[in-house]
């Protein structure tokens, strides 16, 4: 009995030694990217992550799709500890949480040299800057836009007045048809008017929360006269756009290139850049863009394979496969000469809007944002606050989350 | 059955608990050394290295002028392995023996240096953000340990008031950490023991008597042992003070020789600003000319003692319960239970491990972090550094603020607790009334024997039992939509007015009432019928032949029949409705205004909208306790009706 036991441990403790002993270490240098694409994205990395393997003997680039839900705490728990990817890209609004929380994203401001930061489009390498340094680069961006219903609108509107116009001929409420239809009552759509106006959420280069900047009460203002003209639907979602855009009931939209899919097929769209607003001094909507930053995991191994990898992803080659194949706007300004580029209208209208958009904050204090400034456009939305009140008391909120959260 | 010797116990007792008790305390006392010393050496290492930096800013902090102020500062400044300066891609000067000849300083920063460049962005990140926020909250001044064992530091390069480069410093490995002896603590457990012997002798088996001494030695001997401790600690750490006023005096004449000699205006630096903090806030410890400021120390050394002193209370009175629990017998009797019921506790061993990782743990965590103020900044500290007692609790049940007067009403703070609470016991209070009545109705109707199709009418009063709850609850707020929801399209078509659901307090608690409703009636109206169905139908005969009428025989027969059901189910489900998280969450998502929040979902919010994890963490043990006085008292008076 004694003996049989002990020969049993003696198996174990083989086996413990087996699985804990180093496999044989392979000449090749692999690295792992993360990313949450699907389908026509997640084959278009792919072949690019093939292309630069074949290209660079001795490195092999895997990745891995992880769904996009569970992506971001994903990174935050797997990251920090050494066992996540080489190099995971995502959009750069949690960059400063990641930022904050230390040992997850590597700064690249050190490889980074003139002709690759020259090579993007400035405001998406600005979005993966953060506080001065560049931790990632930009991969693609996303933008919202106005896409219209050709059915309905034969040239799209270039002003607010054009806008208001076209949209007022095109409403009738009791038939539940509308001119104009977007999400107002998210601040993230809403952010087009107010940064019109010179309007901000941070001021310029710090973390002081200005939600009630002059400027911003003057996007709100401008979006109660548009809701008080009648044109726009009540309690809107994307659910409802939807909706409405597909039994042609919208005739023109504000969304980006996420609800192109969705886009019934019978439906005759056509994309333009959003209207300059006569209230603004006819500046432009300067919508907020997202943008896929690729970054290099700080305990990752091969960090300079991994930017090399990052910077061929993000080099022409790359971007041009990301923008025909995975139908993405890349951030790489010269991939727009290329001739297939160029005469794709999609492509091209997402460009030309990207020249007025805003990178969204990627300050870790944005978080503490959103509710609030939900809350604030609800009310607005609603008309059960004055915008000035709401803005006010938003701000009021951010800083009393603020101050709690940096007391000790 | 012969009687254990109280005698024998006590001692063992007394020597397991001293025993205990003196490995404690020498981990204590030892940390607490090593921490000293340590502190003490990153400090004085923090001097020279301030002393350094003023040394180059004066010197226009670029070119062969700071080259040449390294230079003479290092050769009198022995103990350093190298000093390297270095503002952008460039490395102005350096001191490292591999930067010699071709490699020498001015050069740009090669691939190797990357972290040298990266921690100099860290650090000038670090000192805006401070600037701005007006605190402390990131390191400008950084320390590491070394794999050698000498430190690594940086400090920022201020000119005209702005961090534009850094100047980082390597120390010669560290003198071992000092090792605290263990004979004391010995003594302490070997005193007591003896001591003990004496009286065992004397007081033969009295429990009391035996009890009483034991308890006394062992804490004297603690008492003492803990004070000579905390002497010794507080003596090392004046040490400490008074090496780094030295290092000041040092510094501040080899920085005042090295400017003569480079023929630098003397630096305006106050050497007294040297001795700083992790967010080069002075300490205050030592004056401008080198000497020690003593109430400042004093204030410090009160600190370190404090510190020491209550983890070694803690320890005392452990070994003290655990001298008390071995001596009266405690243990023997937990030994012999287990003994006598080995089966049983080796069946309940995996599902009490399981028990203890999945619950325990976790609860234990929730309640440990809910006295701490973890939030998204600092959650890589250790919880011990963010203790901040019961402040959380003090903010959440301390703030009556719910309602401000104003003219013409109220306004009402909807993120107030209170106001919480408030609203999460009317939600509960109206929706188990709801529940409890309109189930025991269908039930009522569904048990009429005669009527037709009554399996039919079960199984679709059941089916929205059947459905994922969440999916309901989405479909429920489809259709509280203003515009588009086919309730205000009913409203219209009867002439009356669109009714905007979310945007009124009360509004939105009908709209969440009414979905929560829709979900919970079937599970009343299953277990009413069933209950309802085991009651004997000669009792209602017996009842018509007394005269009585269906009202009477419903009072007097079938309520009472019914509660010994009814009771437990309204247990339940109030606990389901008071953290009915899914509904509120996706019907009304607190609209307007976080009014229609309860309390659980108020605890997401705060955790993953507002990132107090700390805070949210203690609103989670409130929500705990208030269910467990309410689980409480309903089984009291549960039992009570049972008898």
């Amino acid at each position: 009995m004694q003996s049989r036991l002990d020969r049993l441990f003696a198996v174990l403790l083989a086996l413990a030694v087996l699985a804990g002993a180093p496999l044989p270490a392979s000449a090749e240098t692999e690295v792992l990217v993360w990313h949450a694409y699907r389908a026509a994205e997640k084959a278009a990395i792919e072949k690019v992550a093939a292309a630069y393997s074949a290209s660079h003997p001795g490195v092999k680039v895997t990745t891995l799709a992880v769904p996009y839900d569970a992506f971001a705490d994903k990174i935050s728990a797997a990251v920090p500890r050494g066992k996540g990817p080489d190099v995971f890209i995502y959009a750069q609004d949690r960059l400063g949480g990641w930022i904050e929380a230390g040992n997850t994203v590597e700064p690249v401001d050190f490889f980074l040299d003139k002709p690759t930061r020259d090579r993007f489009i400035p405001s998406t390498l600005d979005a993966v800057t953060y506080k001065g340094t560049v931790y990632g680069l930009p991969v693609n961006y996303k933008v919202i836009t106005l896409i219209y219903n050709k059915k309905l609108v034969t040239t799209p509107p270039r002003t607010s007045t054009e806008l208001v116009a076209t949209a007022k001929k095109l409403t009738d409420k009791a038939a539940g048809r509308f001119g104009l239809a977007y999400w107002y009552s998210d601040y993230y759509y809403h952010a087009a008017l107010q940064n019109a106006f010179g309007g901000r959420v941070f001021e310029k280069g710090t973390a002081k929360p200005v939600l009630n900047a002059p400027e911003n009460v003057k996007g709100l203002d401008l979006l109660v006269k548009w809701i008080d003209e009648g044109i726009l639907p009540a309690e809107p979602s994307t659910a409802l756009i939807t909706a409405l855009f597909n039994q042609g009931k919208a005739a023109m939209i504000f969304t980006g290139p996420w609800f192109l899919g969705e886009i019934a097929p019978e439906i005759d769209y056509g994309l333009a850049q959003l209207p300059t607003l006569a209230e603004a001094g006819n500046a432009p909507m300067r919508p907020w863009m997202t943008v896929e930053g690729a970054y290099i995991a700080a305990p990752s191994k091969n960090k300079d394979v991994a930017y090399d990898f990052v910077k061929y992803l993000t080099d022409r080659d790359g971007a041009r496969i990301m923008a025909l194949e995975g139908r993405q706007s890349p951030s790489n300004k010269a991939i727009y000469d290329d001739p297939k580029v160029a005469a794709d209208p999609v492509l091209k209208a997402f460009r030309t809007q990207v020249e007025v958009a805003v990178p969204m904050p990627n300050l870790a204090e944005m978080t503490m944002v959103w509710s609030p400034a939900t809350i604030m456009m609800a009310s607005v939305a609603k008309r059960s606050t004055p915008p000035k009140a709401a803005a006010d008391k938003a701000q009021a909120e951010v800083l009393k989350s603020l101050s709690e959260l940096r007391r000790k | 059955m012969t009687a254990p010797s109280h005698r024998l116990r006590f001692l063992a007792g007394l020597v397991l608990a001293g025993g205990l008790a003196a490995w404690l305390a020498h981990g204590f006392a030892s940390d607490a050394r090593r921490r000293v010393a340590a502190d003490g050496e990153v400090r004085r290492a923090v001097v020279a290295l301030r002393a350094v930096t003023s040394l180059v800013e004066s010197s226009g902090g670029e070119g062969d002028g700071a080259r040449r102020a390294v230079v003479a500062w290092q050769a009198g400044a022995p103990g350093v392995v190298q000093l390297r300066v270095a503002r952008g891609m460039q490395l102005e000067a350096s001191s490292a023996a591999g930067d010699a000849g071709g490699q020498a300083a001015p050069r740009r920063l090669a691939r190797e240096e990357k972290p040298l460049y990266d921690r100099a962005q860290r650090i000038a990140t670090a000192v805006r953000t401070n600037r701005e926020e007006q605190g402390g909250r990131k390191d400008e001044v950084e320390v590491e340990r070394l794999p050698s064992g000498g430190l690594s530091l940086a400090a920022p390069l201020d000119l005209d008031g702005a961090p534009v480069g850094i100047v980082e410093l390597e120390t010669a490995p560290l003198p071992p950490a000092p090792s605290t002896p263990w004979w004391p603590f010995l003594l302490a457990v070997l005193v007591p023991a003896a001591a003990f012997g004496l009286v065992m002798l004397l007081a033969g088996q009295r429990r009391a008597v035996l009890a009483v001494a034991a308890t006394f030695l062992l804490a004297a001997s603690l008492f003492v042992l803990s004070r000579g401790t905390v002497a010794r600690i507080g003596e090392e750490r004046r040490q400490a003070a008074a090496s780094v006023a030295e290092r000041v005096r040092e510094q501040a004449s080899l920085v005042r020789s090295a400017s003569v000699s480079l023929g630098l205006p003397a630096s305006a630096a106050d050497p007294a600003g040297w001795d700083v903090d992790p967010f080069r806030r002075p300490r205050g410890e030592v004056a401008s000319d080198g000497s020690v400021v003593e109430t400042r120390r004093e204030a410090a050394v009160e600190e370190e003692v404090r510190h020491l002193g209550r983890s070694l209370l803690a320890a005392a009175l452990l070994a003290l319960a655990l001298l008390l629990l071995l001596g009266l017998g405690a243990f023997h009797r937990l030994g012999r239970t287990i003994k006598v019921n080995r089966q049983a506790y080796v069946y309940i061993a995996p599902a009490l491990l399981g028990m203890m990782v999945l619950v325990f743990y976790p609860f234990t965590y929730g309640i440990t972090l809910s006295f701490t103020d973890s939030n998204i900044y600092n959650t890589q500290k250790p919880l011990a550094d963010l203790w901040v007692g019961l402040r959380n609790y003090g903010d959440i049940l301390g703030d009556f603020a719910f309602a401000k007067k104003v003219e013409g009403g109220f306004v009402f703070n909807y993120l107030n607790f209170y106001w919480t609470l408030l609203f999460n016991v009317f939600w509960t209070v109206t929706n188990v009334t709801i529940g409890v009545t309109s189930g025991l109705l269908l039930a009522l109707v569904l048990n009429t024997r005669a009527l037709a199709l009554r399996p039919v009418y079960r199984v679709l009063l059941i089916l929205p039992w059947a459905m994922p709850n969440y999916i309901t609850a989405l479909i429920w707020k489809g259709m509280f939509h203003q515009q588009f929801g086919i309730i205000n399209q009913l409203f219209q078509m009867v002439g009356l007015q669109a009714v905007n659901w979310f945007d009124h307090p009360f509004t939105s608690f009908l709209a969440a009432l009414t979905t929560n409703a829709w979900l919970s009636f079937p599970f009343m109206m299953v277990v009413s019928l069933g209950a309802l169905q085991s009651i004997p139908a000669d009792l209602y005969e017996a009842a018509r032949v007394d005269g009585a009428s269906r009202w009477q025989a419903f009072r007097a027969i079938t309520l009472p029949s019914l509660r010994p059901a009814l009771v437990p189910a309204v247990i339940l489900s109030v606990v389901w409705t008071f953290n009915m998280f899914n509904i509120i969450y996706l019907v009304t998502a607190g609209d307007p205004g976080g009014s229609t929040e309860i309390l659980i979902t108020q605890a997401y919010k705060f955790a993953f909208e507002r990132y107090r994890y700390g805070y949210a963490a203690a609103y989670s043990v409130v929500i705990f306790g208030i269910l467990l006085v309410y689980g409480v008292f309903q089984n009291r008076y549960s039992k009570a009706t049972e008898a």
